[in-house]
């Protein structure tokens, strides 16, 4: 018979698939299983700190409009 | 039979939603125990989907139980079509999974002789909530003791309650009237209670709610029990719970109210200390909510409330649920309540629900009358009323605040409100980057970080381009019509009618309406699904057999035929796992008859 793992669906653009994956190599025991180009099987309790990391990586790259006006 | 699955969540849904959480909840006991009373049924059948209501109606005047089969037959079949989900099924899942949870539908197995070949099956019968079929039959059929009847007895026990209660009751009336003394005079010169007089007064009463949430310097703070629900309720906290909270645990989704006081481990703050309450982000949520959603969570806020001082729920329920069925601008008297709803009585008063004058002579505690506002008998009614309702209250909002804000927006993202109301300050303060407040307005910018800020607190992108629309400024609005109406009439004088009917009438500049909304789908980047995942199959059948399944009823995420692999909800896996053992069961049989 089959086999059921507990898990989360991430459901993603492959950019951010790329991103979380990079995360993981960094972590470790995030991803469970990485199922096609936009979905991942990940670990229920890591959701959190994913999100977190994914927004860090992201603004990284985002230009402030704030930060252009003060200089 | 159409069967639209929501998928909108306006406020009213949301509401709804909890409300039916809390009653999903509640244990069967006290379902039954609710069900005795007709305004409650009648309240509960109101907050059902369609096809929920449907079937109660099928059922209500039928003494026998019917087949489950049946139940079936009122949904249109849709042929197994690969990947498309029986959307009809999901729906009537839906409902029946309601009604199971509500107790109203009972299931009964019976075993049948088929006609022709004479075997035993079993068939699984279903019927209504014996107690919920005589309460609703006689909330529809008029029938009606004079008094209720659970409550006959307690009648007597009521009144010297009532009695004992009424200083009290003093008190919180004379509070309550102090809230707008051109109110009081009215009432004192005319005795004569309005439908526009209880409009007003329940619209003051919670309008000064509200204000002392944004922290406006109001004249009347609203009572004790006010405040102590609102920190209850986590829509405030004071500044030492925030202190707590803050070196407690940095992650604020988990933030649980501490409820000693409640409990009786530690004194309640006094009165002067919840008036430095602070708002925490779940009370800015609930400040752009409409007012009868907000009007809902306080009262589901004290329902958890109540039942930690030993209310008893259905008591509380019951007359939350009669208010909705009674007559705006009619009074009605206080003695057929029961000592829990008496209680209830004066915190109702508090929030501007009801509206309950003082006697002249206080010993009169049997004939004394009670007034229903429109906050209270709005609140079970169907979807379309119920709009109506929270539009005319709120347009009265913005009528009485002579302060109403005129906000314009350019397509720099720049942005002036015609403002003094501190209330609308605040709000406007979610998500938009506020400059220079000058005498009469304030200017500001919407920027990523604003907006990004008010999206995280929990305020949706739309939530903010509605509250932009309707508070548009008059010239904003007067310009959008006429570019509305010169592209129109560009399109019908070239004689190209496909793009006029698709000219959209646009108040807000779009590019900043599109880019608040980008700024939301930039957030939501990832989705995530809870659930499992089921792979290593051992042939195509089983795969087919349970993915078919899982797709008829709408519990399946994800697949891969390729790999054989795919993802339920949690929610759907219990009833696939049970589909699966069937099968099992089934296969087993069968490969053990032809050896028998």
């Amino acid at each position: 018979m089959a086999r059921a793992i507990k898990g989360s669906l991430v459901e993603c653009d492959p950019s951010i698939k790329a991103l979380i994956v990079k995360i993981d190599s960094d972590y470790r025991d995030i991803v469970i299983e990485e199922l096609d180009d936009t979905h991942l099987l990940v670990d229920p309790s890591k959701i959190p700190f994913i999100k977190r990391e994914l927004s860090k990586l992201l603004s990284e790259n985002m230009y402030n409009l704030n930060e252009d006006n003060q200089a | 039979m159409s069967a639209p699955i929501q998928s909108s969540s306006t406020s009213s849904d949301l509401f709804k939603s909890t409300i039916n959480e809390y009653l999903d909840n509640l244990p069967e006991a006290v379902h039954s125990q609710l069900y005795r009373s007709p305004e409650t049924c009648l309240a509960i059948f109101r907050l059902l989907p369609s096809l929920a209501k449907f079937y109660i109606m099928t059922l209500l005047f039928q003494e026998t139980a019917i087949p489950y089969a049946d139940l079936n037959r009122w949904i249109k079949p849709q042929k197994a079509t690969g990947h498309h989900r029986n959307a009809n099924k999901i729906y009537q899942n839906e409902s029946i999974k309601r009604l199971k949870a509500l107790n109203l539908l009972k299931e009964i197995r019976k075993k049948v002789k088929h006609p022709t070949t004479g075997k035993l099956t079993t068939i699984v019968f279903v019927q209504l909530n014996p107690i919920f079929r005589q309460s609703f039959r006689d909330a529809l059929t008029g029938f009606r003791d004079g008094i209720p009847r659970d409550q006959s007895e307690k009648i007597a026990e009521t009144i010297e309650e009532a009695e004992a209660e009424s200083e009290k009751t003093l008190e919180t009336s004379s509070v309550s009237s102090s809230s707008g003394p051109s109110l009081e005079n009215l009432f004192a010169t005319k005795f004569k209670i309005t439908v526009g007089f209880l409009d007003s007064y329940c619209l003051a009463k919670w309008e000064n709610i509200l204000h002392f949430m944004v922290g406006s310097k109001i004249k009347h703070y609203p009572s004790i029990g006010v405040l102590t629900l609102l920190r209850y309720s986590g829509l405030m906290e004071l500044p030492s719970d925030r202190r707590h909270r803050q070196s407690v645990d940095a992650d604020e989704d988990n933030f649980v109210v501490d409820d000693h006081y409640i409990d009786g481990e530690r004194g309640p703050p006094s009165g002067e200390e919840l008036k430095s309450l602070l708002i925490t982000k779940n009370g800015f949520q609930f400040l752009l909510q409409d007012i009868n959603s907000q009007i809902w969570t306080l009262l589901l806020q004290y329902l958890k409330m109540s039942e930690k001082l030993m209310m008893n729920p259905v008591d509380v329920l019951n007359f939350i649920f009669m208010l909705g069925s009674l007559e705006l601008g009619e009074g009605y008297p206080i003695k057929v309540l029961s000592d829990t709803q008496l209680i209830m009585l004066e915190d109702l008063v508090d929030y501007g629900l009801i509206f309950y004058p003082k006697s002249e002579n206080s010993e009169d505690t049997k004939g004394r009358i009670f007034y229903p506002t429109r906050l209270a008998t709005s609140l079970t009614s169907e979807s379309t009323k119920f709009k109506t309702a929270s539009t005319v209250l709120n347009e009265q909002i913005s009528n009485t605040d002579s302060n109403q804000g005129k906000i314009i927006i350019e397509t720099n993202f720049k942005i002036y409100c015609y403002t003094t109301s501190p209330l609308q300050i605040a709000i406007l303060n979610l998500f938009v980057h506020l400059k220079i407040r000058f005498a009469n307005m304030v200017t500001g910018i919407v920027t990523r970080e604003s907006v990004r800020g008010a999206l995280i607190n929990g305020i949706t992108a739309d939530q903010i381009i509605t509250y932009l629309e309707s508070h548009a400024h008059p010239g904003m609005v007067k310009k959008a019509e006429e570019k509305y109406a010169k592209k129109m009439e560009f399109e019908t004088s070239i004689g190209n009618s496909y793009t006029a009917d698709q000219i959209k009438y646009e108040v807000l500049p779009p590019t900043v309406v599109d880019q608040i909304k980008l700024w939301q789908l930039e957030l939501d980047r990832i989705q995530t699904f809870k659930g499992y995942l089921y792979k290593d199959f051992a042939n195509d059948f089983e795969f087919e057999k349970l993915l078919s399944y899982g797709e008829e009823i709408g519990v399946i995420v994800w697949r891969d035929k390729i790999h054989r692999k795919f993802f339920v909800t949690s929610d759907g896996n219990a009833q696939l796992i049970e589909y699966a053992n069937r099968i099992l069961r089934k296969s087993a049989s069968r490969s053990v008859t032809p050896s028998t």
